[in-house]
């Protein structure tokens, strides 16, 4: 049989045996409760702090028009804007977790329009060699077939990978492997070709005040930070509700360039 | 304070660690607090998705796992039961397997430390070790 309050003292008096067991509760109880505040003001403070903060002295505004990457019908009834880093985490997990389900049910459903802002920070290194890469693959219509591939395999071409010094190398490889022509791509990418394009769309996040990626704007609202599926789709709902039963394209996003608008496959 | 409220009180502190590493993943923190390391680097590499699952939401629910074993075993009804000392050794016990394995595998293929998972490798140490000897006493007393 057990011998139940073996930590209690054999041999004391029961009195004695519970005013230990009560004061050892207590502790425990103290100890448990300065741990979870512990734990919680910090998880929260997380939570709460920015993102990444964009170095915006140093964006040079150029004379190319921001127009993003579109995905979906323009003049749908709302407009969704996206301002990431392909080298940022929590944009990575982002187009990894969430954003398939915005595009099948909330895109593709036509409820709204997707558009994708470079908005590289300084501080990733090869960043910027992303973008052109996702901008030269639009060339050839996979943007956004490019924009997933180099989300989900940021580990390989990123900062602090083995490839940190030589990302082109990987991002060949996606290239081939989304059957594109390799010949014009790296002609592209080589040249920076799209270079002002990202610059542009970059310095339209800087004149919305973007300060941490990822960042939406969806309808009027814009919300720093990544979020769940369901978050995003209170916000798309309170957008539509909110947009005039036939809405007007792009109250929200700057005005795209001729013939640019649909830029970019639609998936 | 008994073995079981430590271990109880260690698996609140792997809560709070694991909960805020798959925060991270799913995108409602922005930014991993890592002096050492390269935290985002594990936290982004294939090893941090297990069955479509971030791994450290499986980390989270073998914690919340152990916590609820170490409350229940703590009361006064269960403080002498061996099958809850027995199911916190086996939980323990794996959990160190596997943490040793991605451990592995952050230093040898990853390349890259994350601190954070570090710590909770080396909580699951202790908690096997403390279940170990809570497992013993039990066992003695019987």
């Amino acid at each position: 049989m057990a011998n139940k309050g073996v930590d209690g003292g054999r041999g004391r008096r029961p009195g004695v045996v519970n005013k230990q067991r009560g004061n050892s509760s207590q502790r425990f109880y103290m100890a448990l409760a300065l741990v979870i505040v512990v734990g919680a003001i910090f998880i929260v403070r997380a939570a709460r702090a920015p993102r990444a903060i964009a170095n915006v002295t140093t964006v040079p505004v150029t004379a190319a028009q921001a127009e993003g990457y579109l995905m979906g019908n323009p003049n749908a009834p709302v407009q969704i804007l996206e301002f990431a880093d392909f080298e940022c985490p929590a944009c990575g997990n982002f187009a990894v977790i969430t954003e398939p389900d915005v595009r099948n049910r909330i895109v593709n459903t036509g409820l709204a329009s997707y558009r994708f802002f470079d908005f590289p920070l300084p501080m990733h290194k090869n960043t910027m060699a992303a973008s052109n890469a996702a901008a030269c693959a639009a060339d050839q219509g996979k943007f956004w077939e490019m924009h997933d591939e180099l989300f989900r395999n940021q580990p390989e071409w990123n900062g602090e990978s083995d490839n940190k010094d030589n990302p082109k190398k990987v991002f060949l490889g996606y290239v081939k492997a989304l059957g594109m022509n390799t010949d014009t791509w790296e002609k592209c990418f080589d040249s920076q070709a799209h270079q002002s394009r990202i610059l542009a769309n970059q310095a339209e996040g800087v004149r919305r005040n973007v300060q941490s990626t990822p960042t939406f704007v969806i309808g009027k609202r814009q919300i720093p930070g990544a979020m769940s599926y369901d978050a995003f789709k209170a916000y798309v709902d309170s957008a539509a509700k909110e947009a005039p039963v036939a809405a007007k394209p792009d109250s929200a996003a700057p005005k795209p360039a001729a013939g640019s608008a649909t830029k970019g496959s639609t998936k | 304070m008994s073995r079981r409220q430590t271990l109880a009180l260690l698996a609140v502190v792997g809560v709070c660690i694991a909960l805020y590493l798959t925060l991270y993943k799913i995108g409602v923190i922005g930014v991993l607090s890592c002096s050492i390391g390269s935290c985002e680097t594990v936290n982004t590499s294939r090893w941090s998705m297990l069955l479509g699952l971030p791994i450290a939401a499986w980390g989270l629910a073998a914690y919340v796992a152990l916590l609820l074993l170490a409350m229940v075993g703590s009361g006064e009804a269960h403080e002498s039961s061996i099958p809850i000392a027995r199911t916190i050794v086996a939980l323990s016990a794996w959990s160190v397997l596997f943490s040793a394995f991605l451990t592995y595998q952050e230093l040898f293929v990853i390349r890259a430390i994350c601190i954070w998972c570090v710590s909770s490798a080396l909580l699951w140490v202790v908690i096997f070790a403390l279940s170990v000897a809570d497992l013993r006493a039990v066992s003695r007393a019987e």
